[in-house]
This record gives C-alpha cells, sequence and structure tokens, in this order.
C-alpha cells in the first residue's frame, strides 16, 4: 500500500508517523493537505496524524475538518480506502464525521503524556482485523482533549465499533474508557494513543507496530 | 436572594487573540463571510450565583471574588460583568 | 546623541539597553571566550552555540530568561519564553527538537507561588506541547528569594545537517531582505515620546505581557526549515528583544556590511504605525531572511504555501550603515556597528561579608532516628520530590526520540535519527550554595550538571548558561556575578565543555521591600552518547545486583577529581558494566539510592560505613552530605569484580555497599552507638511521600 500521511497546518506527530511507517517497510508520503486534493489517486491508505492543527483553536480538530482536503477524505473513505486517524487525526475524523462521538477536554482538565495499556475490543477494523480480542498493547497517550463521549453508546457495541478500551486507570474519563472506534464500514479507525510513538523498543516499546503494520499489505 | 452574575473575562482589547484571529481567518473568512464578518474574539464566560440583598451587592461580590482569587489577570485581560440577574 | 533623530535614538536606546548589549556583563563574560573546542563550530559569537556531533550532524542549544514577564503574567511569560528560544534556535538553520523549564519559586506554602507556578507550568504546556517540541530534563528549585522575583528560564536543543548551518548575518551585496510575520504595537510599552498614535486610554488596553501564539511558530518553523532547505536563504535572524533594529544591525554588523530597508513594505497587524514604532516593535513569531535574489521566487512561493504574510523589505549594501526609508523619505541612518557593538560598562563589585547557614550537632543516639526523619523530609521538599505531575503535562515523547523517559531518568536523552548516537541534555543550578559561595556554587552547576549528563553514559562537551542576578549596580551583586562567572570558567575548562552561549537576566529584586535573589547561574550541559543503545537509566532493573558508590565523600569540590570521575562514568557505560546509574546530587547518597529503589520498584540494603569518605563522618552525614563527584551505580554481580578494579586503575574510591533485594524493604545498617542497627523504610511510603508533593499542593 502507498500511504499519504497529510500534513495540516499545526500537525506535529507527522514526521514521527512517517519514521515510523518508513521504518517497517511501508512506501509513505508526506502530503500537505493543500496538495492532497491535487494528487490523492496516487494513495491507496492514508493517516492523519496528532498534533495540534489550527492550533486546537476553538475545538480540536474542527477547523482542519472544514478543509476542502478533508471533504475529499470523506469522499474517499466510502470506497473504502483505509484511514487512520491518531490523536488529532481522531479528533479531526470526529469532527468531520467520518467516525461517531466527539473528543472533549480530559476529565482532569489537563493534558496527560503518559504510557498507558490498551485492549483490543474489536475486529471489525480492517487494523486491528488480525489482531486478538483482548490482548493489550503498551502506547503513550499525549492530549488535552481525549475524552470519548457518545451520545448512542448501545449502537457503537451493537455494532462492535468500540476497538480499543483503557485498561486500568481511565487516563481522562473516556465513557467506558474508550481509547478508539472505527465506522460501521470497518475501513476508518480513530485512537487517542499514539502507535507511531510505540515503533521501536529504544524509546520503549514496538506494540504501536500491530495496527500500522496494515498499511504493509 | 440569590442573583445570576455573568462575566466575561478576554484579552485586552490591543492584546492579540490568536484564537479569534484563526477562527476568523480560517473558518469565517474562507466559509463565505469575508465581506461581513471583520473581527472575532474569544475569552471565557462565566455565570455565577449568588447570595445577595441587592443586584449591586451581588455584582460587588464576583468583581471583588474575582479580583482577590485572580480569576483574570488584569495584566492581559479584560474582565466584564456582563448581566446581573435576580433569579 | 544630539545629532540624531527620534528614531535613531529610539534605536540607540533599544540597542544599547543593558537586555540587547550585556554592557554590563560582556566585559566579565569575555573570560569564556578562552575555552575552546575543536567540536564547537560557533561559540559566543552567534545567538546559539553550535556543537559538532560526528556523522555530519550539529547540535545547536542555548538558555535563555522570561523572568520579568513571568513575575507579573507568568501563564503568558513563559509561553512566550519558548518562542523567544525556539526562533534563537530556528534562526541557526536546524529543527529544535527538545525545550528544557528550568524554574525557581519561593515557597509554596504561599498562595501566590502556587499560582505562579500552576499558570507557568500551563503557559509551558500550552506553548511547548503545541509547537511539537518534547519538554524534558529541566530542573526546579524553591527558594524564598525567589518570593517576588520568580526565575522562568528555558533552554532549547536543535539538530540538524552542518551544511544547513546558517550565520545570523547578511552575505552578498544586492541580497534582499525578506521579513516573515506581521508587525504591531508589542513591546513598545511606556515609551511615549516618539509614538503619536498610543493616547494613554489605548494604553490601559495593552497588554503589559505579550501573548504568544504557538500555532504560527509551528508554521514557522515548518516554513523556515522549509525555506532554508532551497539553498537560497544566506542568512536569518529572529526578531526578538529590538525587534527589527536589533535583527537588522546585528545581522549588517556582523558580516561588516550594510542594509537599505523601506518601513511602508513592512507587514503590519495594527494601522498607523509610526517609524520608531515598527523599528522598535517585539511582536511575536517573526523572522528576518537575507536571501539570493535568484531565490526570490521559491522562497516566496514556501511562504506562501504556509499563509504566512511576509514582505522583501530591503536589501544588502557595502555602506556599513543602517538606512531606513519610510515611503521614500530617509527616516534613520546609522552605522550598524554603532548599534550591534555597543559601549561596555565596567562596573565595581565588593566582596560582602561571609554567608553561613546555621548547622546543628547531632548526637549518635539520635542517629537512627534523624536519619529517618530526615530521608522522608528530603523526599518531600519541593527541591527533591518526584517531578512526575510536572513531567506528564508535558508532551515529553513528541519527536519519537525519547529513549529514557522521566520517571527513571532526570537527564533529556534522545535518539538522533538517522544516526546511531544520542544526546543527553541537562539543566542544573544550585542557589543556596551560589549564595554560599558563589565561586563553588557555580563551578559546582557545571560539575553537577555534567553528572548527570555523564550518569547516563554520555561524555559531556558543551554549556550554555543563563546568568540570574539582581541588580549589576549593587557592587555586591556584580561581585556575586563576577565570582560565579569566574566558577564556571574554571570548571568548564577543566570538564572540557566550553560555553557556547547564553543570557543574562539582571534586575531580579524587589524595589519595595528590598528582597534580591539568591545569585542563581543555571547551566545546560549537552552530551554526546556515540551508542544510543547503551544509555543507562537511575532505577535498579534486578534483585541480587551489587550497589557501588563511586567516589569519596569529602566537602570540597575538586575539579580534576571531577573530571576523572565523569570520564570514568561513561567508560563504564560503554563496555556496558553497569544496570543503573545516578549522580549524587541534592539529599546526597540516600536520596539517590531512594530514587533508584522507587523508580525501578526494587529493593536495597545498604551498609552506611562502607561508603568510601576520606574524614571520618558519622552515618547521618555519610547519608546525606551532598559532596560532589559522586555516583551511585548498580551490576550485575558477574561484573563487579571488573567495575572494581577499574576503578583501582583510574584511582577512583569506589566500593560496594549494599545489594538489591526484593524485599519491599529499604534497610540502612549502620554502626549506631557501637551497636550494629538498621533503619527500615517500607518502599512503598518512601514512594508515596516521594509522590505527594506536587499533586497535594497544586493539585
Amino acid at each position: 500500500m502507498k500511504v499519504a500521511v497529510i500534513q495540516f497546518l499545526g500537525s506535529n506527530c507527522d514526521l514521527d508517523s512517517v519514521w515510523a511507517l518508513r521504518q517497517i517497510g511501508v512506501t509513505t508520503d508526506l502530503v500537505y493537505y493543500k496538495d492532497f486534493e491535487e494528487i490523492y489517486y496516487k494513495y491507496d491508505g492514508i493517516l492523519i496524524p496528532g498534533g495540534f492543527s489550527w492550533g486546537d483553536y476553538l475545538r480540536a480538530g474542527v477547523i482542519a475538518a472544514n478543509t476542502s482536503c478533508m471533504k475529499l477524505v470523506c469522499e474517499l473513505s466510502e470506497s473504502d480506502v483505509p484511514i487512520l486517524g491518531i490523536c488529532n487525526g481522531f479528533q479531526i475524523l470526529t469532527e468531520a464525521g467520518l467516525l461517531p462521538g466527539a473528543l472533549i477536554r480530559n476529565d482532569s482538565l489537563s493534558f496527560i503524556c503518559k504510557w498507558v495499556t490498551i485492549s483490543v475490543e474489536s475486529k471489525k477494523s480492517v487494523f486491528t482485523k488480525d489482531l486478538v480480542i483482548k490482548s493489550q498493547l503498551k502506547m503513550p497517550i499525549a492530549h488535552g482533549e481525549g475524552r470519548f463521549a457518545t451520545d448512542d453508546l448501545n449502537k457503537l457495541y451493537k455494532n462492535n465499533q468500540v476497538v480499543f478500551k483503557y485498561l486500568g486507570e481511565n487516563p481522562n474519563g473516556s465513557m467506558d474508557a474508550i481509547a478508539g472506534v472505527t465506522n460501521l464500514n470497518g475501513n476508518v479507525l480513530g485512537l487517542m494513543p499514539h502507535p507511531e510513538r510505540a515503533s521501536d523498543n529504544i524509546i520503549g516499546g514496538k506494540d504501536g507496530l500491530k495496527i500500522l503494520k496494515y498499511f504493509l499489505t | 436572594m440569590k442573583f445570576l452574575v455573568e462575566t466575561i473575562i478576554e484579552n485586552l482589547p490591543l492584546a492579540r487573540n490568536p484564537e479569534g484571529e484563526t477562527i476568523l481567518r480560517e473558518l469565517v473568512h474562507r466559509g463565505g463571510y469575508k465581506d461581513l464578518v471583520s473581527d472575532v474574539r474569544s475569552g471565557k464566560y462565566l455565570r455565577f450565583t449568588v447570595e445577595a440583598d441587592h443586584s449591586n451587592e451581588a455584582k460587588e461580590i464576583i468583581f471583588d471574588l474575582c479580583n482577590k482569587l485572580r480569576i483574570f489577570n488584569p495584566i492581559v485581560h479584560k474582565f466584564t460583568i456582563s448581566k446581573v440577574e435576580k433569579l | 546623541m544630539n545629532n540624531f533623530n527620534e528614531v535613531e535614538e529610539g534605536m540607540i536606546s533599544v540597542m544599547h539597553s543593558e537586555h540587547c548589549s550585556y554592557k554590563s556583563s560582556r566585559p566579565i563574560l569575555k573570560a569564556f571566550s578562552q575555552i575552546k573546542s575543536k567540536r564547537v563550530l560557533i561559540g559566543l559569537e552567534q545567538d546559539a552555540g553550535v556543537v559538532d556531533i560526528g556523522d555530519g550532524y550539529v547540535v545547536v542549544f542555548k538558555i535563555e530568561s522570561h523572568n520579568h514577564p513571568s513575575s507579573i503574567e507568568p501563564f503568558h511569560g513563559a509561553a512566550t519564553g519558548i518562542g523567544g528560544i525556539i526562533r534563537d534556535i530556528l534562526c541557526m538553520g536546524v529543527r529544535p527538537i527538545l525545550l528544557l523549564d528550568p524554574l525557581r519559586f519561593g515557597s509554596l506554602e504561599k498562595p501566590h507561588n502556587r499560582w505562579l507556578m500552576k499558570e507557568v507550568v500551563g503557559g509551558i504546556v500550552n506553548y511547548g506541547n503545541c509547537s511539537g517540541i518534547p519538554t524534558l530534563g529541566g530542573d526546579i528549585e524553591f527558594d524564598e528569594s525567589f518570593d517576588t522575583n520568580c526565575l522562568v528560564n528555558v533552554a532549547c536543543v536543535g539538530v540538524g545537517k552542518v551544511e544547513n548551518i546558517k550565520p545570523s548575518q547578511v552575505k552578498d551585496v544586492g541580497d534582499l531582505l525578506i521579513l516573515v510575520g506581521t508587525t504591531g504595537r508589542d513591546g513598545i510599552h511606556g515609551v511615549t515620546f516618539a509614538s503619536r498614535v498610543i493616547t494613554e486610554e489605548s494604553e490601559a488596553d495593552r497588554p503589559a505581557v505579550q501573548i504568544g501564539d504557538p500555532f504560527a511558530k509551528k508554521v514557522l518553523i515548518e516554513a523556515t526549515l522549509e525555506a532554508i532547505e532551497t539553498g537560497f536563504v544566506n542568512g536569518l535572524k529572529d526578531l526578538g528583544g529590538g525587534g527589527l533594529t536589533c535583527a537588522t544591525s546585528e545581522m549588517a554588523g556582523a558580516a561588516e556590511k550594510g542594509v537599505e530597508i523601506h518601513l511602508e513594505k513592512v507587514p503590519l497587524r495594527e494601522e498607523n504605525l509610526s517609524p520608531y514604532e515598527i523599528m522598535i516593535s517585539e511582536s511575536q513569531e517573526r523572522m528576518l531572511f537575507c536571501v539570493a535574489p535568484s531565490g526570490k521566487e521559491a522562497i516566496s512561493k514556501i511562504l506562501d504555501k504556509y499563509n504566512l504574510s511576509y514582505a522583501c523589505i530591503g536589501h544588502v549594501t557595502d555602506t556599513g550603515r543602517v538606512l531606513v526609508f519610510n515611503n521614500g523619505t530617509k527616516v534613520a541612518d546609522l552605522p550598524a556597528k554603532l548599534l550591534s557593538d555597543p559601549p561596555v560598562i565596567h562596573r565595581t563589585s565588593s566582596k560582602p561579608k561571609i554567608r553561613e547557614i546555621s548547622t546543628s550537632n547531632v548526637y549518635a543516639a539520635d542517629l537512627p532516628i534523624l536519619i529517618e526523619k530526615k530521608l522522608y523530609s528530603l523526599l518531600e521538599s519541593g527541591n527533591i520530590a518526584s517531578r512526575r505531575w510536572i513531567y506528564t503535562h508535558y508532551d515529553h515523547e513528541v519527536g519519537v526520540r525519547t529513549i529514557l523517559k522521566p520517571n527513571v531518568c532526570d537527564v533529556a536523552v534522545l535518539r538522533i535519527l538517522g544516526t546511531k548516537k544520542a544526546i543527553a541534555v541537562k539543566s542544573f543550578g544550585n542557589s543556596v550554595q551560589t549564595y554560599l559561595s558563589p565561586y563553588d556554587g557555580a563551578a559546582g552547576a557545571v560539575a553537577e550538571a555534567c553528572r548527570y549528563v555523564a550518569s547516563v553514559g554520555a561524555k559531556p562537551v558543551a554549556m550554555s548558561n543563563c546568568c540570574n542576578y539582581g541588580s549589576p549596580e549593587n557592587p555586591e551583586v556584580f561581585w556575586e556575578f563576577s565570582e560565579s562567572v569566574r566558577g564556571m570558567v574554571d570548571a568548564c575548562k577543566v570538564l572540557d565543555t566550553p560555553c557556547t552561549g547564553g543570557n543574562v537576566s539582571f534586575y531580579n529584586e524587589d524595589e519595595e521591600n528590598g528582597i534580591i535573589i539568591k545569585p542563581s547561574p543555571v547551566v545546560v550541559i549537552l552530551g554526546v552518547l556515540e551508542d544510543q543503545t547503551k544509555a543507562v537509566s537511575m532505577n535498579f532493573k534486578n534483585p541480587d545486583d551489587s550497589i557501588i558508590a563511586i567516589g569519596n565523600t569529602v566537602t570540597r569540590l575538586d575539579l580534576q577529581r571531577e573530571k576523572k570521575t565523569i570520564d570514568m562514568i561513561v567508560e563504564l557505560i560503554d563496555k556496558r558494566l553497569l544496570t543503573a546509574s545516578i549522580p549524587c546530587s541534592r539529599g546526597g547518597l540516600g536520596v539517590s539510592v531512594a530514587k533508584m529503589c522507587i523508580s525501578g520498584d526494587v529493593s536495597a540494603l545498604i551498609r552506611i560505613p562502607l561508603i568510601p569518605s576520606y574524614d571520618h563522618m558519622n552515618e547521618y552525614e555519610l547519608l546525606f552530605d551532598e559532596s560532589h563527584s559522586r555516583f551511585m551505580v548498580s551490576a550485575s554481580e558477574d561484573n563487579t569484580a571488573e567495575i572494581i578494579k577499574f576503578t583501582k586503575q583510574k584511582e577512583i574510591p569506589a566500593r560496594i555497599i549494599g545489594k538489591t533485594n526484593n524485599s519491599q524493604e529499604l534497610a540502612f545498617v549502620g554502626n549506631f552507638s557501637n551497636t550494629l542497627d538498621t533503619i527500615r523504610f517500607h518502599l512503598p511510603d518512601l514512594k508515596e511521600k516521594w509522590e505527594k508533593t506536587f499533586p497535594s499542593m497544586l493539585g
């Protein structure tokens, strides 16, 4: 798969994501959001990286979600293009309506950066179809607005859309400790923890590669 | 008696307001309102419910409280009591 | 200065201010320039030092202060402080990859200080996290002398390819000057004589502290790095203190050239700025590029891509003068050197009377109980307690470089992507020791920061410092400053860590109540690890490891001995002989071993009388003495003999003083009142004490 890591103004995990994907052999380009509309057809997969797009002003992800680049991403998702949103990328995907729910301010009201353990709860997402249910992954979180909220939790469970949950302490007060969700179709995944920061033993572990390696197929 | 006191904390008028500026430029103007909307300022809005004998007292209590507890910092913030309402 | 017009007078007055000119400190700081190293490619002469780390890579780093704004508006003061230091690193042509925040506050018992600290940390979180640069490796100290003047220092480290290094100077005559970012009336306070537009009423609407925009900074970083990649940027400089006046005159002065600029072209954020205001405005998030004329289009394209405001405001000349026009009228014409090389002031210094801190005698029979109390109180004191509350608010992982995490290491250790290397960076200062003896305290700060860096296995290679003092017009303060610079120079010489730049912050005192801060030089040491996989953290890893104390417990700092000990630790780690390592710092050996246990969740038994010392010391002194040149390390039993043999060869005292275990107990065996006795600490109790201070104070 050839993957575009989309760089918005204020993305800051863009280079980290490119680094992690290239480490495992995924053909990856960093694509500036304005350029994406011209060259989107070259790519088979999309990664929307973490950071503070447009400074997280107003609401994390809302300004990026309003760009014509994201309108195009929404269209592409309908043709089954795999799309992974990490942290701010997750926030952008919910703001754009590609994923259910919203990410609101942590219950501690402060930014939190630490390693957490999450469990795999669903194989509905293309990114987790080969993972074992209830298996555990260790990854860092780093966010101020990562508390997952939705008005219809039952529907998410019924459709198997809850993909990851925090194990042990719920770091941000997310509903049911939800750390990641997928869309009905399973091709769009968003999660708050950073798989690209768990991509090498020397920086603390490489469980994140279990998610990223889908882009190798 | 209970009063509702509404307060607004915003950056001083001549201070920069990066959030408002970004919302104006990237959402409002890009969304087609360039000719109509010329400025956006962002700030914080706090609504207090306070026990007092009359509305002026309610206002005074909240004003003193916000000063004393550093709810705003006059070095950078403008503080306004926008409304006092009897409940 | 009678022949100058008001714009020129304003430009001169800004450039000759203490802040821009270092007029009081330069004669003293000159001593740093005698220390040379072939690793240092650019030293004191530029905005930030450039250090060669091999394989074609360079590291740029510098520390600066933002004390005064932070004391009155801690959130935005701390935030814009970060903004300034990021620009200093960026303008050398490299990507900023690390921020460190050395902070000094008064006691947290006072609500005002708690407010200050929460707001300062909040400002760092707001700006640092958004900028995409990890924050770790800083230090924090509490002392009542910071009650009215807190210190907010900030350091930044950048990494790049040697060929991308750009000097902060203009190059060829005819090169274009492109100003990026918009200019407003920020930072033109209380100056009314030349500004007719600002009325007194509007001045009340203007903040005394600037508001930073981390988002704009992040975009500026990306645009600047991309512009440099084109090869058309011949030099660049950030606009900070002194604004456009400083950027143009220093860029021209350093190259022995001149510049001509046209103010009507400057992109403005407010209407009707006078030439005077444009020349001295200190608006944030601006950069001045010197661009080869053939590159104008390429650079414009990049700046357009990032939606940045910019304009070509002039060009480079051979006149040696800064020539300023506004709508065709000449408004200033001054020699660049007059602005960039201002005269110095030779301040007088006088030695204050001897300062002491009272100590009380302890009796052997009381030792066990005293030791128990002391260890608990040290672990929960603000100067030692766990920094978890702070660092979990900072994004310390972004960049995928962070090898050792802050819960197991007080030093920032980052891998250099694309190489096998890592860098280790630590800031340190000890204002109490510097107050008691400015020479020893400052030399000790250099030694201690080097020791931290060496404890992870990195060789210390360079230093940057921020000198925080009271008024230089006070001879006793100036003596403190001069003495501590002398101490740092001597330490840097012996420890082979040349000073590559830094900052001086004077006037940290309260005029009303006369409180002057304790002299507070803050030192940042850069270290290099050739093999990133060898980095060692402080946490004990396994039960049944030997615990070895390295270095003698002896009061006075001996720089030669320090150097030998540091070199040896680096070698031991290079041989992969150690499983954990920590410098003996605040709270002495007792606190060091407690931190190793807590962070590793591994227990230990220590025999205090085995701790190496020259003088006869009792158990209490051996545990808590803050002697320099000492490390605590652990090693597997198989490697212990080799380590001891190696230390003998190097003639450095070292002794196995205990072992790790799984008992959930940290035990100290002593020889109290001639009866062998053991003081036991339940590990979870120690951990609780160590962790609770900041969460309980700051919530």
